[in-house]
């Protein structure tokens, strides 16, 4: 299958040896990947609990977003350069793991609500950035959002400690 | 002699039903380490927003206090998250973790930050009016920089391999065994005996 061959390939590379051969790569790739995905959940929480009314309640919405933003990218940015990195040290044995390919699905999910709200609700923020508690749309994706994240750390856990599949 | 007696509060801590039936389930480890990230998710991204206002990289105009109060139930949520979960992840492997220096050290760590958390941290963050921005910049350094070292420590215990030899030598001074510890891990590093999570 032209995934399995991708991922051959990927464990086929110089970098790949490189991770492998290092004692040092996969456990501090490791504890950068923990602590950006650390940083994009606290951070994203905080939004959405701010959008649930369960916290903020007086901090007008778009100047929490314009402020922890940031962070959150910054944490992204760790996450998924050090995953990536990660990945290709195993590739093979990533293809066959349910795990990974649920948190793939979950991160995509993520960031389609994410792109969903930041493109719909969120533009007229001005008409709600007061209000304690934001409209509902803007509720769900922040419900949404948490359920994702909680999720996302799960099913990372979860690549750890589950078995592989043979999945063809 | 203090020494043996938390060994073997260690080991009857890791024989106790509770701990021998999560050791026998990766469903159950991988869980609780789950809820245990989550915990820290709520803990680190509360406490960054704080120490980035103490910072002067406040939300718009708003004061520290009110952030601070606004936010400090889920700082106390994420900590009572982490430290329901933590103490039952520890208590299935407790004696690798008495046998790993990265343990004591984030114990150590972990005391020093709840204690500062708890006093200076929360006294500077509810000031009202503000202390002085370069008072504020050094209790919000501080802070950051002892939970992040809680959270290196805690990744620590998974990556260095127990001492062959207890951390706790009861003829050995503190600083000896701290030593000890380092040099261990130092040893260790070169030697390649430093594993991954799997």
């Amino acid at each position: 299958m032209f995934l399995l061959s991708i991922c051959q390939w990927l464990d086929s590379t110089p970098l790949n040896t490189l991770l492998r051969q290092s004692n040092w790569a996969f456990p501090a790739l490791d504890t950068i990947h923990t602590l950006g995905i650390v940083l994009v959940a606290g951070t994203i929480m905080l939004v959405d609990f701010r959008l649930l009314g369960l916290g903020l309640r007086s901090v007008p919405i778009a100047q929490l977003v314009a402020r922890i933003v940031p962070a959150t990218l910054w944490g992204f940015g760790l996450m998924v350069v050090s995953g990536g990195l990660l990945f290709s040290s195993e590739a093979v044995k990533m293809y066959h793991s349910p795990a990974f390919r649920i948190k793939v699905t979950l991160l995509a999910l993520a960031g389609v609500n994410a792109l969903i709200f930041h493109r719909t609700i969120y533009r007229d923020v001005a008409h709600w950035d007061l209000q304690s508690r934001a409209p509902a749309r803007a509720r769900l994706a922040g419900l949404l959002s948490l359920l994702f994240w909680i999720a996302i750390i799960a099913a990372g856990r979860a690549i750890a400690y589950a078995p592989g599949y043979d999945l063809g | 002699m203090i020494f043996a007696t938390l060994l073997a509060a260690f080991e009857w801590l890791q024989h106790t039903y509770l701990a021998e039936a999560i050791r026998h389930s990766a469903a159950l480890i991988a869980t609780l380490e789950s809820i245990h990230l989550i915990g820290m998710a709520l803990l680190i991204g509360t406490i960054l927003m704080v120490d980035l206002s103490l910072l002067g990289h406040g939300i718009g105009r708003q004061p520290v206090a009110r952030i601070a109060r606004e936010l400090r139930g889920w700082t106390t949520a994420g900590l009572a998250i982490m430290l329901a979960s933590g103490p039952l992840i520890l208590s299935s492997e407790a004696i690798r973790c008495y046998r790993t220096p990265a343990f004591w050290i984030k114990m150590l760590l972990l005391g020093m930050a709840v204690a500062f958390h708890f006093t200076i941290h929360r006294r500077v963050t509810m000031a009202e009016p503000p202390v002085a921005r370069s008072s504020a910049r050094v209790v919000a350094s501080v802070s950051l920089a002892l939970w992040v070292g809680v959270a290196l420590a805690g990744k620590g215990i998974a990556i260095f391999q127990p001492t062959e030899r207890p951390l706790a030598n009861a003829h050995g001074s503190v600083g000896s065994r701290l030593r000890d510890a380092l040099n261990y891990a130092a040893v260790h590093a070169e030697r390649g005996a430093v594993g991954g999570r799997r």
